[in-house]
């Protein structure tokens, strides 16, 4: 009985304990002894802006935590650009080691807004997180959600150091801003929306870089009857198909703005129009491309499968990241190509930024701000245009002979470029409204006829916009 | 024991834990959700009640029944889905239940493979199904190699992405893989049903000149009705709330909602498109459902309680 009761005491004082511990566990990281953080003060670059600003000294005990969510696995990702980003958290958590750390959140890019909503709605937002501009940015700066940063960028000259203040245009908010008018987000790169192309198979089937949407045709046919399949294309992931449609769209003059305004709707021919020729180019998508997500879609351009691919310039990340070597040498880019006999800007290009917000609600914003200064200092930049391949935000002098050749392609596109828009799918109302526009197009692909096959994007707005 | 249950302020303490939980896991949850579902919440803007005034407040249920195409095809796929798993698992539980209780060796290796699915996460399952019904991997793969379709898999059947009939081919897939997945369980219950009949029972009838074939339909199935009304109750209300398979299986995009389901339905409306209330007012009706469900099964399989 004796031995009972002790066990049961034993037992009682080892599960409180553990409780104790794990309680107890994960509040703050141990404070760097003053001696590790000046070393590391050392360690820094002397070059950069916003290791310079590192105060190491300051190494108190209180080591303050932020959090920072992204939409790739930063351990395992090969996207060269996932990899500057957990490079910068990296240099960020060794320069401030003992005052400030950074514990990244991850998950794939489809359940990201989910997860953040999630978090969002129990109070728990990230400290920084990262968005697109669009449906999605506009919900977190225009509810408060996101904090708003012109004292920040005003401070020590921060905005100085961007290329222009258009850079800003997709984090810029007026009266609707959460907190005023405002910027919201800080762009880090910026990614355009090109024809990637297999410069062997266009040589080898005789295929010419198309101008406009016959010869885009006419070169599919070429390389068809080569035996290439010429375009690889997910309509599982349906943004990819609404990408092309939203070129479509808008190279035959539709102008999303007069939709916001109803001063035409869904229903409008150039709209049409763009959903017959997106069902004339499905003829030369690959034969699974119903079923391929887009990591399978793109790997059979980075394999040599297809001829063509339409992707954002984050595919240079992935060609010299994870493609055999020798490929990278083999890829040609081109611009959208136009339409035939439209009157639009055919030099309109499709143009997306990863953008840093900081969460209004963060207990850390100096923390939180420097952090976001490392994505964008010279170090972060230089590597966004000779590793990853994306055009830098910040008047940073990168080496172009070691930049990816893809990159002075995109480059020659984005220059060429009267003007940008954005991906469809994140440009719309809301986005509901999004994902309806992009389920259409997937019906179009799928054989609908276009007027049909739009009818819910039409009833969505005229239930919830007009 | 007695003087002690007879104790109300050892009863009251006994209770206060299970009930202090499931207050605050279930019923204030299931509360707040119902209030949710009378307001307009979308993330991240806080909840705001729609007001009594022209029952606006039942503005969500309101969509949801009568403008909401996505729900008609979730509710009509999630009906599929339950009277499909009713029917097969009853079947195929009972079957695979009588069949290993009747076997001597093996017995528990059988039990344990057919029952290994549905320890197994569901996440981890579906991705592994969904390689064996992609296109260019699985399924049409192997039957390729083997000269069908002239060697091209891409050509065979789109198991995951076919559109077309009333209840679609991927749904059809689904129901096949949860029963794989799930057929374990009612084998479970129904085995742990028929070993709680008497053996004298059985011996009796053998020297009544029963078959084997009789016992089961007369002896065996009226004794464990009580548990075909418990297991067909648990299977309508887990495939009512089935998710998983479906959200791990299926590409969301080219599939554009036609292989939704309630929950999955619920999960976009709430999560994806951030529209909280609206996703509530799914969540109520699943509830709603789901208690409508047990009640008709309790209603119709009438069960008597036989002393075994």
């Amino acid at each position: 009985m004796k031995m009972k009761k002790f066990l049961a005491v034993c037992l009682s004082a080892a599960m409180t304990l553990s409780m104790l511990t794990a309680c107890g566990g994960s509040a703050a990281a141990p404070a760097a002894p003053a001696a590790d953080a000046a070393a590391t003060e050392e360690a820094a670059p002397a070059d950069d802006a916003a290791e310079a600003e590192a105060p190491a000294e300051e190494a108190s005990g209180d080591v303050q935590e932020i959090t920072f969510m992204i939409w790739d696995d930063l351990e395992a990702s090969e996207d060269l650009i996932t990899k500057g980003y957990k490079d910068s958290v990296d240099r960020f958590n060794k320069d401030f080691e003992g005052k400030y750390h950074c514990t990244p959140i991850t998950t794939n890019l489809e359940e990201y807004y989910d997860k953040l909503n999630a978090l969002v709605a129990a109070g728990d937002t990230p400290d920084v997180f990262i968005a697109s501009p669009g449906a999605n940015l506009n919900d977190y700066a225009t509810t408060g959600v996101a904090a708003k940063l012109d004292d920040y960028l005003a401070a020590d000259g921060w905005k100085d150091t961007f290329t222009s203040d258009a850079v800003f245009a997709g984090g810029t908010y007026g009266d609707d801003g959460g907190d005023g008018p405002g910027i919201y987000a800080i762009p880090l790169n910026i990614a355009a929306a090109c024809v990637f192309y297999n410069t062997e198979m266009f040589a080898d089937a005789g295929a010419e870089v198309p101008k406009t949407f016959s010869e885009l045709l006419d070169a599919c046919q070429k390389l068809q009857d080569k035996g290439y399949t010429p375009i690889t294309i997910s309509a599982g992931t349906a943004w990819c198909l609404s990408m092309v449609a939203g070129y479509l769209c808008d190279r035959n003059g539709l102008n999303l703005q007069d939709i916001k305004d109803h001063k035409t709707d869904w229903k409008d021919e150039k709209v049409i129009q763009a959903g017959k020729q997106i069902q004339e180019l499905s003829k030369y998508f690959q034969k699974t491309a119903a079923g391929d997500d887009n990591d399978v879609a793109t790997a059979a351009f980075y394999n040599g499968d297809a001829a063509i691919l339409i992707q954002g310039s984050w595919a240079i990340g992935q060609i010299n990241g994870s493609c055999a070597e020798g490929f990278a040498d083999k890829v040609g880019v081109f611009a959208f190509p136009a339409v035939d006999g439209s009157s639009a800007d055919p030099n309109r290009v499709i143009a997306k930024s990863d953008s840093l917000c900081m969460s209004a609600d963060t207990e850390s914003p100096e923390a939180a701000i420097q952090l976001i200064k490392y994505f964008v200092d010279d170090t972060a930049s230089k590597y966004t245009a000779e590793v990853g391949g994306k055009i830098p935000v910040t008047n940073v002098q990168y080496d172009e002979k070691v930049a990816p050749p893809e990159l002075k392609y995109v480059m020659d596109v984005f220059k060429n470029a009267s003007s940008t828009f954005g991906f469809y799918n994140e440009s719309l109302a809301d986005t509901e409204a999004g994902s309806t526009f992009d389920n259409c197009f997937v019906e179009i692909f799928k054989g609908q006829d276009p007027a049909t096959a739009l009818d819910p994007i039409q009833q969505y707005y005229e239930d919830n916009v007009w | 024991m007695d003087k002690l249950m007879r104790n109300k302020k050892a009863i009251i303490l006994f209770i206060a834990p299970a009930l202090i939980l499931f207050t605050a896991v279930l019923f204030v949850p299931v509360c707040k959700a119902v209030y949710y579902s009378f307001c307009n919440y979308k993330l991240p803007g806080n909840a705001k009640f729609l007001g009594f005034e022209g029952m606006k407040f039942l503005k969500n249920y309101k969509q949801l029944l009568t403008k909401d195409q996505t729900m008609r095809i979730a509710f009509r796929n999630s009906m599929f889905f339950m009277i499909f798993s009713i029917v097969t698992q009853l079947i195929f539980g009972l079957f695979l239940a009588a069949l290993l209780t009747n076997i001597r060796k093996g017995r528990n290796l059988f039990k344990n493979i057919y029952y290994l699915p549905c320890v197994l996460s569901s996440a981890a399952l579906g991705l592994l199904w969904m390689f064996v019904f992609t296109p260019r991997l699985g399924i049409n793969q192997m039957l390729a190699s083997l000269g069908k379709w002239g060697g091209d898999c891409t050509l065979g059947p789109q198991w995951l992405f076919n559109t077309e009939g009333y209840i679609i081919l991927p749904i059809w897939v689904v129901s096949f893989v949860a029963l794989w997945q799930y057929v374990g369980q009612s084998m479970m219950l129904y085995m742990a049903q028929i070993s709680g009949i008497s053996s004298d029972v059985y011996e009796a009838s053998y020297i009544d000149g029963c078959s084997k074939k009789q016992s089961f339909f007369y002896i065996t199935l009226p004794l464990i009705k009580p548990m075909v009304a418990t297991a067909m109750s648990l299977n309508a209300i887990g495939s009512l709330k089935f998710f998983d398979l479906i959200y791990n299986m299926l590409p969301e995009g080219f599939l554009s909602h036609k292989a939704d389901v309630i929950a999955t339905h619920l999960y976009t409306s709430a999560f994806k498109f951030r529209k909280l209330g609206y996703g509530s007012a799914i969540g109520v009706i699943l509830l709603i459902l789901c208690l409508i469900m047990t009640v008709i099964i309790n209603k119709f399989v009438k069960t008597e309680n036989y002393d075994m």
